[in-house]
């Protein structure tokens, strides 16, 4: 491409201006989020949205109540319910394998060993 | 080619209006990118999460099948972007069977699992199950966070069905964390507003916090790049948009699963302290006794070296090895030079520990 093409391609100029920006303050940028004030300012930031998110929440659950309709809790309670079953029926074989494994050195066997041994004696 | 004010052939080509629009195509038309196309089948389901296991055209060669632990918050087909860039096809080319445990998408009735409930619960139970497929322990291969995950479940499990253990990019000891680290400190992060305002934490708010990291001209940079490098000869458009589809579809994360991240390994730092418990049991790293790779970036902002090697000194296992490698903390596992620099020594550092 020659130098006029360079000039009338905006592409250059869009690379061109993102370079010298990057290079003018992007390191100043990256310092400044890396100090202990700016981690202050968007915990800030955070806590702010979070509390307005929890607000909206609180807001549509009220809403929701008072139209005796279920609320996303009702229904994320629900989907709970069908884990814990589900979590329940995944712990059946890991017991069944317990049951079935045989018993280790210090276990029931021999401590029948154990006892079978002082008899003997 | 004339010179002149006459356009060149390359300009007749590439008209600024022209690349436009092929950049437009290309970013509209990510989100639609093939990904994960190597076969597969379901072969353990436990609510959202699933563990498939590849389909070999050929019997394994390798006796250790591989497990591969994705991290909670991006999608699993990382690791199986797309054929020619896909970690799963180079594992099933080296001979291994191969299975992922994918986590899904987390949904509001997830709000309640935590790490805790995924190392002793989702963990175990997937992994037995790919070791009793295939009759042989395995390698417990984990990335990121996935990688915590599963060091932590390799210290828990005496018991357990592993032969291995391989972390890429795996943040352990969060004394120095970076920026994350800053971010999150005690005093300073709102966890439990976060937790009482969400069920999951939204996708968008634990991607604000990696962007971030990269500055606030990162995604400029994403397509000033793309312009430059579309015009280069051989540029692959394909590769471009499933990477970039992958960028822009992270996963929620679930409130308790990410309060215990931040308080108990970020904030308080209880993994390699040895304080962090689960179920009641101490969770301590020296526990891991099976041979082990530690693989990490050099250039990792997400998980900065301080927080990579600790591990090194940490683990109980004798034989340990570490791969360090030029790049950040995607590029080295999925990038354009991870077929090159780091999965062949991944494979070789598998072969050696295959037939014990």
């Amino acid at each position: 491409m020659t130098q006029r093409d360079e000039q009338q391609d905006p592409f250059v100029l869009w690379r061109q201006w993102y370079e010298a920006n990057q290079n003018a303050w992007g390191k100043g940028v990256a310092d400044a989020t890396g100090t202990e004030a700016f981690a202050e300012m968007q915990g800030k930031m955070l806590e702010s949205l979070v509390a307005f998110q929890k607000t909206m929440r609180d807001m549509s659950r009220a809403g929701l109540e008072a139209l005796d309709l279920p609320t996303r809790e009702d229904i994320a309670r629900l989907g709970e319910i069908v884990l814990g079953l589900e979590e329940k029926i995944d712990q059946l074989p890991d017991r069944l394998a317990r049951l079935e494994r045989p018993p280790t050195r210090s276990g029931p066997r021999s401590a029948a060993k154990k006892k079978t041994a002082a008899k003997r004696r | 080619m004339s010179e002149g004010p006459a356009l060149t052939m390359a300009d007749a080509v590439w008209t600024s209006a022209e690349r436009f629009v092929e950049m437009t195509r290309l970013v509209a038309t990510a989100p639609e990118a093939p990904v994960g196309q190597t076969p597969k089948e379901t072969i353990w389901r436990k609510n959202k999460a699933r563990l498939y296991r590849y389909v070999r055209a050929t019997p394994a060669t390798r006796r250790t099948p591989v497990v591969l632990i994705l991290p909670l918050i991006n999608r699993a087909y990382i690791l199986d972007l797309r054929p020619g860039a896909s970690f799963v096809e180079h594992l099933l080319a080296e001979g291994h069977e191969v299975f992922l445990l994918d986590w899904g998408i987390w949904a509001p009735e997830d709000r309640n699992i935590d790490i805790t409930a995924l190392v002793t619960r989702y963990i175990p139970r997937a992994v037995r199950e790919a070791s009793s497929v295939v009759d042989a322990p395995v390698t417990v291969l984990g990335y990121c966070i996935g990688g915590a995950l599963a060091a932590c479940y390799a210290a828990l499990g005496r018991d357990e069905p592993i032969a291995n253990l391989v972390l890429f990019t795996t943040p352990i000891d969060f004394a120095d964390a970076g920026k994350f680290g800053l971010w999150t400190a005690k005093g300073v992060f709102p966890i439990d507003g976060i937790r009482d305002a969400y069920d999951v934490v939204p996708a968008g708010l634990i991607q604000y916090g990696a962007k971030l990291l990269n500055g606030p001209l990162a995604d400029m940079g994403t397509f000033v790049q793309l312009a430059e490098r579309m015009q280069a000869p051989g540029f692959d458009a394909e590769a471009w948009r499933s990477m970039f589809r992958w960028v822009n579809e992270p996963t929620p994360f679930p409130a308790a699963a990410y309060h215990q991240w931040i308080t108990e390994f970020y904030q308080d730092n209880k993994l390699v302290r040895g304080s962090l418990k689960m179920d009641g049991r101490p969770v301590r790293l020296g526990s891991i006794t099976v041979p082990f790779l530690n693989v990490a970036a050099t250039a990792d902002t997400i998980a900065p070296r301080p927080t990579t090697q600790a591990i090194m000194r940490k683990v109980g296992s004798a034989d340990r090895d570490e791969i360090l490698v030029e790049g950040g903390h995607v590029g080295i596992v999925v990038g354009r030079t991870a077929k090159r620099d780091l999965w062949p020594r991944v494979t070789d550092w598998l072969a050696e520990h295959d037939d014990r």
